[in-house]
């Protein structure tokens, strides 16, 4: 195959962060946009995650990105112009408080969210149980619902994004490892991959977990570094096990059945990991621990769930930044280098982030805002706080 | 029917009798042997029905590895009737589709 060795815009990771970001840079008015994928599309953290999203956050910023991203997931194969079906499925996020203090922190964002045109709202525990008839949660405080949160599939998702980016004439360059760049003063020339290089004055690194290391290759420290967590998945069961997203920040854990009838769940590594000594994150794997803390939390919490059987655990990594936020924008120190990382919200922020980076990059403005997620922000000392994580 | 004694790949026995339902209907079968194997001997070869087409299915590998004779037992779905033994008491369904999980069986083994 023949290697172009220019383009107007290099977009450097296949993930949804990436394949977004490329696809609206052409559509938006770029000609000649690359995409470098080391792997294959979705083979880093999108396609092992658990696809969900939500606008119920604590946080005015995350509020509006995320209603705008459920906005995008109503209408994508639409919007995107494939005939794809990503089996979007919205039953809302049950979230689920334990203390009265979280319980004080559901409210506060209730009443935010709900000024913001996210109608959320609290509930008791029938309620509930309405939404998720049959789980144990009698020992929880209350809960928070939005109707409009929900998941889909995150490789065809991944897929639909990608279809479409080719279909404009975005160039997709698979098993192409970014090993190094062209830097001339204070600005990007272009990158340097393991099957040729790329002449490029926009450069973004959207690498996920490993945009710290991309990041690195230019000479640049971008605070990005890779956490992993395991997920499960049961056998398929008829439906309506676990109709919601049932999730709690502390105990860290979430659960849900797809369509198809399986059930997910997943948690953070601090619940489970009880190795010694140095871990390495980037090395993917299943331990036995997440297995059976994970199945204890879901015998818990779906009682009927008990007895059927676990098929398959995997994991992948969180893209962690120092305060769980994005870090979006250009490079300071070296121009046209731009970064798009979501802070471990990647599948859900993917097809907002992608358009508002690609606006900045071509329009030199934004239709939402993003520019508080600037990595500058960590060097002046400035932490963005978000009470609805983990 | 006479009953196979000795399985080339599976160990169980021949222990006392014991009741069980299939469906709801009282039988009998051998405590031990596999839960597929009393229901042979009781005339049922049908156990499941499939998700998509409604097909019917019963016995096939008889080793555990085919999921054809996947069953509702004791509320648990999926289980592989031709390698789980009988035991007294057992309730076995039907299974329609992906196999229900249901409350009462869950609110049962809390
Ligand atoms: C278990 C789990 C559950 C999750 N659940 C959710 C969820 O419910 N909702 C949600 O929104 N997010 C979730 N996340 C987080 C989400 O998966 C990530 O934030 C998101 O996938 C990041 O997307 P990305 O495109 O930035 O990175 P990735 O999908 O990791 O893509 C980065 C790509 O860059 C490529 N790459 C790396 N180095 C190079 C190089 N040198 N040259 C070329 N290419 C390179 C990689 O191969 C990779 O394909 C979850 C994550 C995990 C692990
Ligand atoms: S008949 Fe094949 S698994 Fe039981």
């Amino acid at each position: 195959m023949s290697w172009k060795k220019t383009a107007d815009a290099v977009v450097v990771g296949g993930g949804m962060m990436g394949m977004a970001t490329a696809y609206y840079l052409k559509k938006i008015g770029l000609k000649d946009v690359a995409l470098v994928e080391k792997n294959t599309p979705a083979s880093g953290s999108t396609g092992r995650c658990a696809a969900s999203f939500r606008a119920q956050w604590g946080g005015a910023l995350n509020i509006t990105l995320g209603k705008a991203c459920i906005d995008r997931f109503e209408h994508l194969a639409e919007h995107l112009g494939v005939d794809m079906d990503i089996q979007l499925y919205q039953n809302g996020y049950l979230l689920v408080a334990y203390t009265e203090r979280q319980f004080e922190q559901f409210k506060k964002n209730v009443e935010l969210q709900n000024s913001m045109g996210v109608t959320s709202k609290l509930l008791n525990h029938s309620e509930a149980l309405e939404i998720c008839p049959g789980i144990e949660v009698s020992d929880a405080v209350g809960f928070s619902y939005y109707k409009r949160d929900g998941h889909a599939d995150p490789m065809i998702t991944n897929f639909a994004y990608c279809e479409a980016a080719r279909g404009i004439g975005v160039r997709i360059e698979k098993f192409t490892g970014v090993v190094g760049f062209k830097v001339d003063c204070d600005s990007v020339r272009g990158v340097v991959t393991d099957r040729g290089p790329i002449d490029t004055d926009t450069v973004v690194n959207a690498a996920g977990p490993w945009a710290g290391r991309v990041g690195a290759l230019a000479g640049l420290n971008i605070p990005v570094k890779g956490e992993r967590h395991e997920l499960m998945v049961t056998e398929p069961v008829d439906w309506g096990v676990c109709p919601t997203m049932l999730m709690s920040f502390e105990p860290d854990y979430y659960m849900f059945q797809r369509p198809h009838g399986s059930i997910l769940a997943g948690c953070g590594p601090s619940r489970y990991r009880r190795e010694a000594g140095p871990f390495d994150d980037y090395q993917m794997g299943a331990s036995w621990n997440f297995m059976e803390h994970m199945a204890g939390h879901v015998n818990k919490l779906i009682p009927r769930a008990r007895g059927v059987r676990i098929v398959r655990q995997w994991s992948g990594m969180y893209d962690i930044t120092p305060d769980l936020q994005p870090v979006i924008g250009e490079s300071d120190e070296l121009k046209g280098f731009w970064v798009n990382v979501s802070g471990a919200r990647g599948f859900m922020f993917g097809p907002v982030a992608g358009e508002m980076v690609a606006e900045k990059i071509v329009n030199g403005h934004t239709s939402l805002p993003i520019d508080e997620f600037h990595w500058r922000r960590y060097a002046e000392g400035r932490f963005l706080v978000e009470p609805s994580v983990a | 029917m006479p009953l196979i004694e000795r399985h080339p790949i599976l160990d169980f026995k021949h222990d006392g009798k014991v009741e069980f339902t299939f469906d709801g209907k009282a039988m009998e079968g051998f405590e031990g042997e596999p839960i597929a194997a009393a229901l042979h001997s009781n005339g049922v070869k049908i156990y499941r029905e499939t998700p998509e087409m409604k097909r019917p299915r019963g016995f096939f590998c008889a080793i555990g590895k085919c999921s054809s004779c996947f069953m509702v037992v004791d509320g648990v779905p999926n289980v592989r009737t031709c390698v789980t033994p009988l035991r007294r008491g057992m309730a076995v369904l039907t299974q329609r589709g992906r196999g229900s999980v249901s409350i009462a069986e869950g609110e049962a083994r809390r």
